[in-house]
């Protein structure tokens, strides 16, 4: 049981210290946490997702009948505009 | 082989202090290999967990009543499977249980997304190390299950109304659900801490949420179908804090599955969406808090335990830092739409947030009254059952009616002219349903009429979307296929409706007759005559099974019999009742005999006629299927996902 | 001068209806019962519930005319206060035996509680070890 126990013990410490075990001395030992110029990307990213998924969706409940063709003209001119600006946003070489 | 599970509690308390300190270190300093180590750590805390837990489970497959935990819930005679389901049978186990399960979903959470997520999951180890921490805790310095003893000839055993399937599943599902809701917390305090309140969390988490609210939902379901046929008497629910404290948590974690949505297509309701989660949270450990530590008279909990204090600190502390940590970052919740029309998609959201926590908070306020009296008058005072089945009416019929309106507001703003023209078959079925029921006489209930009418207006707005999609996309398979999310929520949707349904038909058009028969004599209860028969005694090794037996005509004809059982080992009664399910005419016979005298053969018999209380179960088994269609995995989903996320990671 | 949408009124009204609704139907309604053990509920009287430990012999049968008779304690067994309670309605639930923890609610008069129903608890779920 004791034994067991020890070499649990063992495991778990040997684990936890693992990365450092790996990596004695680290280059870049940062985070790879998204820079400010990379959140603003995402942002676009989700900006520019949000105006298609928006645009897929009137499209889909103007062709199941929810949205009739006089609100479906007046709603989708807006939403192409918002996709439009937000795929503009991004890297234009994206597309 | 107790020393070696007390051991590996002590051994992931540390890892959870770990994870806690250390995580925390490397998220706010940045640091890789700390974060790494941190992540490691909380990995490991599982394992040692899973340990304590085997040897938990060892012992009491074993019967080593030399561990105090085993000998006080199970003994020799107990079938192996029972004996394993007392793990979670006491206190002390079902915190192991508690504690397993969350050091589980949490290593899984954060090495699922471990890569695409970094600076969010550097935050969301710390936060489940400071969960884990709090359990571990508990579990080594106040509640242990590894706790030995001279160990006696025979164990206490397990009380025979738990010896049930049912009682099997009920706790594990609960706790899968409770627990389950720590992972969506712990990714948006992630969120909040690190600065990045962007929607990635709610994507990330988005399918434990729906598991774990499910997990809570049939966990509910199973207990409340376990009271009906084993407890007996006659209903599902009684409004009793320890059921109350797996509602309200489900409550808030149904209001934030739909509150999250608005933010996914508009950006609105961020603020919102942090508190629902932050709540739904907190009301399960608070839930947990109820149920163990005999604050509340309760049917369920009672002496007075130990670890109500620790529960009541971890829940003021963890609301404490959940609140101050939204106001701290509150110039990020900004909304990026605005509201503008109270007749939209947006808006029906925010009603449905709305109706829903204040049903979760009546019922909270229901749960604490006693508590709060007891502290400013000096005199605890009990709310009853009208206070609870008044405010479900009140907020639980209106958030019926909105279930089928909802879907069918357009975002942005709705014309009238446009609604009225989608609600036009709903609005016309409602109206006929209305029509037809007072006729057939279903008028001597106004809150049972209205919720049938809602209902039928509800069904008739999932079929109409059913068959305009499929007419849309050519096939239903197709339809559901491409928008699981969507149809699977119109499943579920129709499975509450089942449940209202059900739950109108038996408390509003119930009927209940009590009478003293003697031998050979009858009574009738809504067209079933039943004739008492005699009383039998039957004496088994482990029972006595006293029954009276009644023969009953009408709709249908056979016998159905009730009485008592006497068990030896433990040496505990229960009731037994007879029920007798008609499916054709949809309604329940329900026969509780509370006293039977084998000599005279004169019962006192009370008979119920529950209809439609079937729809109940069979709506647990609808919303696990609408559920599965919403959780099913989708390749497209998932490729759009990486794609979106995948720049920003070099 | 940005002004507010109609939405947020709309949105108002509904937070303050469910408020009112609320508020209303606690100060009308009630139906709190008072819920006592048998030291406090000296002196009072009228519909209240009393939690105690069943003690002494059970007389009588509640479907009978003079009801079940039997008496409870503090549940800690502090004080030495006893409630005599004569319970008439179906029969008690089966685990109810003397020794057991219940919750008889009924209306209390002249030292008695006429007792219409009662409430036991589980045994043993979840007690810490005493």
């Amino acid at each position: 049981m004791i034994v067991i126990g020890l070499v649990l013990v063992a495991a778990v410490v040997v684990l936890v210290a693992l990365p450092f075990l790996r990596e004695p001395v680290a280059t870049d030992d940062r985070l790879d946490a998204p820079t400010d110029a990379d959140a603003r990307r995402l942002a676009l990213i989700e900006e520019r997702d949000h105006a298609l998924a928006a645009l897929k969706e009137l499209e889909f409940d103007h062709r199941t009948g929810k949205v009739d063709d006089a609100d479906y003209r007046e709603l989708v001119g807006p939403l192409r505009q918002a996709a439009a600006v937000a795929l503009r946003s991004l890297d234009p070489p994206q597309e | 082989m107790a020393d070696l599970g007390r051991a590996a509690l002590v051994v992931t308390f540390g890892l959870a202090v770990y994870s806690l300190v250390v995580g925390g270190i490397a998220a706010r300093r940045n640091e890789r290999r700390l974060a790494a180590s941190a992540r490691n750590a909380l990995y490991c805390s599982f394992a040692s967990t899973l340990v304590a837990a085997a040897v938990l489970a060892t012992a009491l497959v074993r019967h080593d009543f030399s561990f105090r935990y085993v000998a006080a819930h199970t003994n020799r005679h107990l079938p192996t499977a029972y004996a394993l389901s007392a793990f979670w049978g006491g206190q002390e186990g079902s915190l192991l249980l508690w504690l397993l399960v969350l050091t589980g979903y949490g290593a899984l959470a954060v090495a699922i997304n471990r890569r695409l997520l970094r600076d969010l999951t550097a935050w969301v180890v710390p936060v489940i190390g400071g969960i884990a921490t709090f359990f571990s805790f508990v579990l080594v310095a106040v509640a242990s299950p590894f706790d030995t003893q001279t160990a006696p000839f025979d164990g206490a055993g397990l009380t025979p109304s738990l010896q049930n399937p049912y009682m099997v599943a009920h706790p594990p599902m609960l706790y899968l659900g409770y627990v389950g809701l720590s992972v969506p917390f712990a990714f948006a305090a992630g969120a909040l801490l690190s600065g990045r309140t962007d929607e990635r969390w709610i994507v990330a988490t988005r399918r434990w949420t729906l598991a774990a609210w499910t997990f809570l939902g049939i966990g509910q379901l199973l207990g409340a179908h376990w009271a009906y046929v084993e407890v007996g008497w006659g209903g599902y629910y009684a409004w009793d804090p320890v059921e109350n404290a797996a509602l309200m948590p489900w409550l808030a974690a149904t209001a934030f599955l739909h509150s999250v949505m608005v933010q996914e297509r508009k950006g609105m309701l961020k603020v919102w969406n942090m508190v629902l989660v932050a709540l739904a949270f907190e009301l399960s450990v608070f839930g947990t808090f109820l149920t163990r530590s005999g604050v509340v008279n309760s049917i369920h909990s009672f002496a007075k335990s130990s670890i109500g204090p620790w529960f009541l600190a971890f829940v003021v502390i963890s609301s404490v830092f959940s609140l101050a940590l939204i106001m701290w970052r509150l110039p990020l919740l900004k909304a990026k739409t605005k509201l503008e029309s109270a007749l939209s998609r947006e808006a029906a959201f925010l009603y449905n947030n709305l109706l829903l926590v204040a049903l979760c908070l009546t019922i909270l306020w229901g749960v604490l009254f006693p508590i709060v009296t007891q502290l400013v008058k000096g005199e605890t005072r009990t709310i009853g059952r009208p206070y609870y089945d008044f405010f479900l009416r009140t907020f639980g019929l209106p958030l019926l009616l909105l279930m089928g309106i909802g879907p069918l507001v357009a975002w942005r703003k709705s014309s009238l002219r446009g609604l009225t023209r989608m609600l036009a078959w709903p609005i016309a079925a409602a109206a006929v349903t209305g029509i037809v029921l007072v006729v057939v006489g279903a008028g001597s209930s106004r809150p049972g009429l209205i919720a049938y009418t809602f209902s039928a207006f509800v069904l008739t707005t999932i079929a109409v979307e059913l068959v305009r999609g499929t007419r849309a996309t050519g096939s239903l398979f197709t339809l559901v296929a491409r928008n699981r999310r969507r149809y699977g929520g119109y499943v579920v949707h129709a499975s509450v409706v089942l449940l209202a349904i059900g739950i109108a038909g038996s408390s509003a058009y119930s009927s209940s007759v009590e009478r003293r028969l003697a031998l050979g004599q009858s009574m009738t209860v809504a067209g079933y005559t039943l004739t008492n028969r005699g009383v039998t005694v039957d004496r088994k090794p482990n029972v006595t099974e006293t029954r009276a037996h009644l023969d009953v005509t009408g709709p249908w004809r056979g016998s159905l019999s009730s009485g008592d059982n006497q068990y030896v080992n433990p040496p505990e009664p229960s009731r037994e009742v007879g029920i007798h399910t008609d499916w054709l005419r949809g309604e329940d016979l329900y026969v509780i005999v509370d006293e039977s005298h084998a000599k005279t053969g004169v019962v006192f018999v009370q008979v119920l006629v529950k209809p439609l209380i079937n729809l109940i179960w069979v709506a647990g088994i609808v919303f696990l299927f609408g559920s599965m269609v919403a959780l099913w995995p989708d390749a497209r989903e998932q490729r759009r996902l990486v794609a979106r996320l995948a720049p920003v990671v070099p | 001068m940005p002004t507010r949408s109609p939405a947020r009124l709309v949105v108002a009204l509904a937070v303050a209806g469910v408020l009112a609704i609320f508020l209303l139907y606690t100060a009308v309604a009630g139906h709190s019962t008072p819920t006592l053990t048998p030291s406090e509920i000296q002196g009072k009287s009228g519909k209240l519930q009393v939690v105690g430990t069943v003690v002494g012999t059970l007389h009588g049968d509640s479907h009978g005319a003079s009801g079940l008779q039997f008496q409870l304690v503090d549940p800690q067994g502090h004080g030495g206060k006893r409630v005599d309670v004569v319970y008439r309605g179906s029969a008690p639930p089966p685990l109810f035996k003397v020794g057991r923890s219940v919750v008889v609610s009924g209306t209390y008069a002249h030292g008695r509680l006429q007792g219409n129903d009662i409430v036991t608890k589980c045994p043993s779920k979840y007690t810490s070890a005493n």
